[in-house]
This record gives structure tokens, C-alpha cells and sequence, in this order.
């Protein structure tokens, strides 16, 4: 019950500050557009390429904890991720950087929440696409490859979905704010 | 009428920003972007708006929607004044099919609204725009989700980034 509630109030919270963000944004002129770095680039990819690691494994070991419509589903959540971990391996080889890899299975295990059922699986994954939201989100101003910024938009807005999948099986609204900054 | 907690939050603090410091000129490529994508949620919010009172979607989903994408235009449209740009007046409103072809409709509109987001990231020059837009892009793909669920599709479709 505590979670719920401070879920709730850390989300409308992000949301606020998002759209706070907004309004008080075109106070400048903008700005030169930066210089392509593809070292730095390669490096915020590399992070989201661990992060994305991790959610597999995590997906791998809450998939035997759920049954039906929520196990269809986080199914096909989960072959997302893989797609993403295969996009993201390709954009850090073409920036001349080598890919981060995955650690192994007992390594991710020992850093994930004890899941007894459906309901820990759920709430697990509801934390891990929020995470993933906010890295997509935070990592647009990193990015200094303009390309690279929308196909992590793209990323993030897969993110959202997910969240709104699960938050559907969890019993909730789908898409409880209108500004979704992961901030739970 | 009252305002809810969540407008509160997002009214105050969105008015407190955009009030703090003097607008400067901003560069017409990034009030253009945002004047693109407030035509665009306007279509979306006209649309809700009719699926409310024309009892074309469940009339909670059809609020929720509307009032998100109404949140939407408030933020665009004070962060084109911030940048000294008037915005745009309302376009014509687009023709509203009927109940059995709302969703898919809507979920068109949805779609394309998140490719123009994704331009939008690709093309702006303030990064503080970034994170903002990026957020809102999530939300149309959450509504996307809900409209595939009123249409009794599977929740998710291919990946945007992939595809």
C-alpha cells in the first residue's frame, strides 16, 4: 500500500516536473548544433545496451512466475528488449566501440527482488520499464548524433508501451499521466 | 472548474518556469517543430473531445485521453510563448468517423503523432527540449496501447526503434 502511494506521488511528480520542463524551455537561442563525438556516444549506447541486458535476464526469470494474458504479453515485451539489445550491439560496433555484454545469469540474479508470483513478477517489471523510460529519456541530451537521438526517442516510447502493458495487467490505468519520465 | 491535484502540479509549476526570466528569440526551426506538433495534438484533443460527446469510445478512456493530450497543448504552447511566438489558431478540425471506426482512427492519428515527435528529436536545436518531448512521445505510445486494447489487438505491435 505505502508503494502504491508513493508511486503515485513520485509519478505525478515526474509529470509536473516534465511539463514544467516544457513550458519553461525556449529561453535561448538554442544553440550551435554539437559536434558529432562518437566516443561519448558510444559510451551513453553502451549504458543503455547494459541496462537493456539486464531487463532480458530479468524477463528470463520472472516469465516461469506468470501464466495466460500476462505471460503473452510480458512474451512479447520481452522479445522487444532482445530487439533492442540487438539494435543497440549494431549502433555501438558502427561508432567503432565494442559492445557491452551480458554478465552472467547468477550475476543478474543475485542483484534482482526474490519474486514469489504474478504479482512480484508484475510489480518488477513495472519498476524495470519506469528505469528504462527515464534512461531513454535522460540520454536524448547525451546523444550528440541527432539520428541517434531519435531512434532513442523511438527506444523510450517503446518503453512507454511496455509500462502501459504492464501497468494494464497490474489492474491499473495504462497511461496514468500525460508526461511519462519514469520517475517512480 | 476545479483543478485536479495533477493539474495543479503540472499548471503550477509549468507557470512558475515559464514566468521566470524574460522570453528571448528562439531559433524559427524549434517554434516551428513545436508549432507542427501542437497542430497535431489539437487534432488529437478535437478528436477526443467528439468521441466523448458522441459516445464513440468508453467515455472514461475518451477523457483520459483528451485531457492528456489537453496537458499536451498547454506545455507546447507555453513553451512557443517563452519563445516569443504567438501560437498557431486552431486548424480545421478533421471529419470524425463514426463509433465502429473511431479507435482505429484515433490510433492513426496516435501513430502518426509519435513519428512527428521522433522527427522533432532529431531536428531540434534547445536540448531542453529534448527530455520534455521525449516524454510526451511515451504518453502517444501509451495511448496507442490503450486504443489496441479497445480494439481488441495484441497490446503491442512491432518496435518503433526496430521497425
Amino acid at each position: 500500500m505505502g508503494r502504491t502511494d508513493t508511486t503515485t506521488r513520485r509519478t505525478l511528480l515526474g509529470a509536473a516536473v516534465a511539463g514544467a520542463a516544457l513550458a519553461g524551455c525556449g529561453d535561448d537561442s538554442g544553440g550551435a548544433p554539437r559536434r558529432p563525438n562518437n566516443a561519448s556516444d558510444a559510451a551513453t549506447l553502451n549504458s543503455l545496451l547494459a541496462f537493456e541486458h539486464a531487463v532480458v535476464a530479468a524477463y528470463d526469470v520472472s516469465e516461469p512466475l506468470l501464466r495466460g494474458r500476462a505471460l503473452r504479453n510480458v512474451r512479447a515485451i520481452a522479445d522487444q528488449e532482445r530487439e533492442h539489445v540487438r539494435l543497440l550491439t549494431g549502433l555501438v560496433r558502427d561508432l567503432g566501440a565494442t559492445p557491452a555484454g551480458p554478465r552472467l545469469p547468477d550475476e543478474y540474479r543475485r542483484s534482482f527482488p526474490r519474486m514469489r508470483d504474478e504479482h512480484d513478477a508484475l510489480f518488477f517489471a513495472s519498476d524495470l520499464e519506469e528505469r528504462g523510460v527515464r534512461k531513454y529519456l535522460e540520454s536524448l541530451a547525451k546523444l550528440s548524433d541527432p539520428r541517434l537521438r531519435r531512434t532513442a526517442g523511438a527506444l523510450g516510447v517503446d518503453e512507454g508501451e511496455h509500462l502501459a502493458v504492464v501497468h494494464l495487467l497490474r489492474g491499473e490505468p495504462a497511461a496514468p499521466e500525460p508526461f511519462v519520465t519514469g520517475t517512480s | 472548474m476545479r483543478a485536479t491535484r495533477r493539474e495543479a502540479l503540472i499548471g503550477g509549476g509549468a507557470v512558475l518556469l515559464a514566468s521566470a526570466g524574460a522570453a528571448h528569440a528562439a531559433s524559427a526551426g524549434d517554434a516551428g517543430l513545436l508549432q507542427g506538433l501542437l497542430a497535431r495534438e489539437r487534432r488529437l484533443e478535437n478528436a477526443y473531445d467528439a468521441a466523448l460527446r458522441r459516445d464513440l469510445l468508453d467515455a472514461a478512456v475518451a477523457r483520459r485521453l483528451r485531457d492528456q493530450e489537453r496537458a499536451h497543448i498547454r506545455g507546447l504552447e507555453q513553451a512557443l510563448s517563452r519563445m516569443g511566438q504567438n501560437p498557431p489558431r486552431a486548424a480545421k478540425a478533421p471529419r470524425i468517423p463514426g463509433r465502429e471506426r473511431f479507435a482505429s482512427f484515433a490510433l492513426d492519428l496516435e501513430a502518426a503523432a509519435v513519428v512527428a515527435y521522433l522527427q522533432a528529436l532529431e531536428r531540434l536545436r534547445d536540448e531542453a527540449l529534448l527530455l520534455p518531448l521525449g516524454s510526451i512521445a511515451a504518453n502517444q505510445g501509451q495511448h496507442m496501447v490503450i486504443l489496441r486494447e479497445t480494439l481488441g489487438l495484441p497490446l503491442l505491435e512491432g518496435s518503433l526503434a526496430v521497425s
